[in-house]
């Protein structure tokens, strides 16, 4: 378990998640430091999506609480939409609005939230979907145009539109060959590194966690174990050990 | 360094500075932009930005500043940096926009443009029919294929399609077709009784219901009901690609999921019109009852001497065709859906406009036809 930090973005303690009889998490404590990139990681049916799920308001918890920036959840629709907009959540297929273009896509939290000039929020949206590698022209098409990766980065645009202070990303490189995985893991720390995000990354790419994490949330027997890649890999946890000491383990740390 | 931003403007003998200060935030942007100082009182020469009063900045708040210079450097001076945060300075540099050529359309006047979408619509109905009328042809060769080996009949989703199509269908249809029957009558009665001839109100609804209405109207709701299914279900198949993965398996799309749910379709289709036609008649019998003061032998009477079999065989001969056109639009607009859950949606509603718009027709050249034969 990790130190209490100060100041830590979110804040999970004692997180209970259920369904029906069978337990996922059974009291999950750990913090998101401001400005860190932040890996969870288990096996299948651990819980990984449940759970971001849970941080972002989407599934209510059976037991525990979380807490963002600070304070309890909110109780009031005022003040759960003032949070929503300070943070982004890239999900695993992107999850763009099939009707609606590139661009319109990334309009939408700006509609919502904002109320700027239309001419200003036209650039933003330039910026961002030029931020998130993509060319120019990729605003006007619709998802079903764009291959999965330009799917990925039009989703991110999204995501980054109100220049939020946490990013959730489900995923980011699953189905991403990987060239493009690479290329959007640098675009990730790139961002990451300019706006000083705080980012969550649900993944089960190894190259992913060596590259990017500062730390990683392992969810193993419905409990979570958090540390740096390094305390991880002096972990004597059987699953842990296979994990990061397995062959795609080994390679992804450019180990023999 | 509070939710104040402002940005000043000093102009000295050999360039121009820009001090910026507060919170150059997306909260900001509007104040932020209001706050940046018109660009013609920029003096001739350099322009330095000096961002130390500055307090957090995000994409919004460089955007503006990005822009604010790059017009600021096409006035003739070049921008720098002089003090602040250099985190700041590098996000400003990210958000610079490259130059892009506008995408000059060359705007043809309304006339073309009207002449230029109905030439399309009109190639794409040509289109859209010749492709259907080629689906009907491929599932008629496999129809043929699968009666010569009957083995290959997938009768279990046949059995089961029948099901969802007719037993499932009964209680809407009876109701609809049992208060059409109560409206005919009433208003029928009503114009009839102008002639002391309310009695042929019986010869009206046998006629109209048992040779048109009966079918018509189940075959409407069908397509409503189980068309717009097909369509929804085959392309929901389409979009998880089960559709491509049974090819890969040599399972033939056609025979499996087209074959069954037309052949429950043409057996449903029919009995469900004489169910739909004896509840009208039904229906239209107790109006007869209640409000004409005829009882019900001498209704069933009249109704004996205005109609005969060939007027509700006339009627159930319809059904088959309808059945087969409602279940080929359905079927082919699923198998047309591509990618999107938005375009299962368009072919569904596709699929019930052309089957109800193909029953219509169908029917028109039926009372032509049967007018030929003399029935």
């Amino acid at each position: 378990m990790s130190a209490p930090v100060a100041d830590p973005v979110v804040r999970v303690r004692g997180l209970v998640t259920r369904f029906g009889a069978q337990a996922i998490h059974d009291g999950l404590d750990f913090d998101i430091r401001r400005g860190e990139v932040i890996g969870i990681v288990g096996g299948s049916g651990t819980g990984k999506s449940v759970l971001l799920r849970t941080m972002i308001g989407l599934k209510k918890p059976e037991g525990g609480g979380i807490e963002v920036f600070g304070r309890p959840w909110p109780r009031r629709e005022k003040e759960l939409r003032a949070l929503q907009a300070r943070w982004g959540v890239l999900f695993q297929n992107g999850a763009l609005f099939s009707a609606l273009t590139v661009a319109q896509n990334v309009r939408v939290p700006f509609l919502e939230h904002t109320r700027l000039d239309p001419k200003l929020v036209g650039g933003l949206i330039r910026v961002k979907i030029d931020m998130a590698g993509l060319p120019p022209e990729a605003g006007a098409k619709y998802p079903s145009e764009l291959s999965g990766g330009m799917r990925k980065r039009a989703a991110l645009a999204r995501a980054l539109a109100l220049d939020p202070e946490i990013l959730f990303l489900d995923e980011p490189t699953a189905g991403l060959d990987p060239i493009s995985s690479a290329a959007f893991d640098q675009l990730i720390r790139d961002l990451q590194q300019a706006l000083g995000l705080t980012v969550v990354i649900v993944t089960h790419d190894l190259d992913t966690l060596v590259t990017i994490t500062d730390r990683i949330a392992v969810l193993v027997d419905r409990r979570v174990i958090v540390g740096t890649l390094s305390e991880h890999l002096t972990n004597p946890h059987p699953w842990i050990r296979e994990y990061f000491h397995g062959p795609r383990g080994r390679a992804a740390r450019r180990e023999p | 360094m509070a939710d104040e931003v402002w940005a000043r403007l000093e102009v000295a003998q050999g360039g121009s500075r820009l001090l910026l200060g507060g919170d150059w935030t997306l909260r900001n942007a509007s104040r932020a932009a209001a706050s940046l100082p018109a660009r013609d009182g920029l003096a001739p020469g350099p322009v330095e930005v000096d961002t130390s009063a500055v307090g957090a900045m995000d994409t919004s708040g460089a955007f503006l500043l990005s822009q604010w210079l790059r017009h600021a450097a096409g006035g003739g001076g070049a921008a720098s940096f002089a003090g602040g945060n250099p985190a700041h300075h590098a996000l400003v540099a990210r958000v610079e926009l490259r130059e892009r050529q506008p995408l000059a359309r060359p705007a043809s006047p309304a006339i073309v443009r009207l002449a230029n979408r109905t030439g399309r619509a009109t190639f794409a109905f040509a289109r859209a029919a010749a492709n259907l009328l080629q689906f009907f042809g491929l599932v008629s060769v496999k129809l043929a294929l699968v009666l010569l080996r009957p083995g290959r009949l997938r009768l279990r989703a046949v059995v089961a399609h029948v099901e969802r199509i007719g037993l499932h269908a009964l209680p809407i249809l009876g109701l609809l077709s049992f208060l059409i029957g109560v409206v005919l009558a009433y208003q029928g009665a009503d114009q009839l009784r102008a002639y002391g001839a309310e009695i042929f109100t019986v010869n009206l609804l046998g006629v109209s219901i048992l040779r048109e209405l009966g079918g018509l109207l189940t075959a409407i709701l069908v397509a409503g009901r189980s068309g717009s299914a097909f369509a929804a279900e085959i392309g929901t198949m389409k979009v998880n690609e089960e559709v491509d993965a049974m090819r890969t398996m040599g399972l033939d799309p056609v025979e499996v999921l087209v074959l069954p749910r037309l052949l429950a379709m043409v057996v449903a289709l029919p009995l469900l019109t004489v169910y739909a036609s004896l509840m009208a008649l039904a229906g239209g019998a107790v109006m007869v009852v209640a409000s004409l003061g005829v009882t019900l032998p001498q209704f069933l009477n009249q109704l004996g001497e205005a109609v005969t079999l060939s007027t509700f065989w006339v009627g159930l001969s319809k059904a088959p065709v309808f059945a087969l056109l409602i279940a080929l639009a359905g079927c082919y607009e699923g198998l047309q859906v591509t990618g999107s859950a938005e375009s299962v949606g368009r072919q569904t509603t596709k699929s019930v406009v052309e089957a109800i718009f193909l029953v219509i027709v169908a029917d028109a050249f039926f009372s032509i036809l049967f007018a030929q034969l003399g029935l």
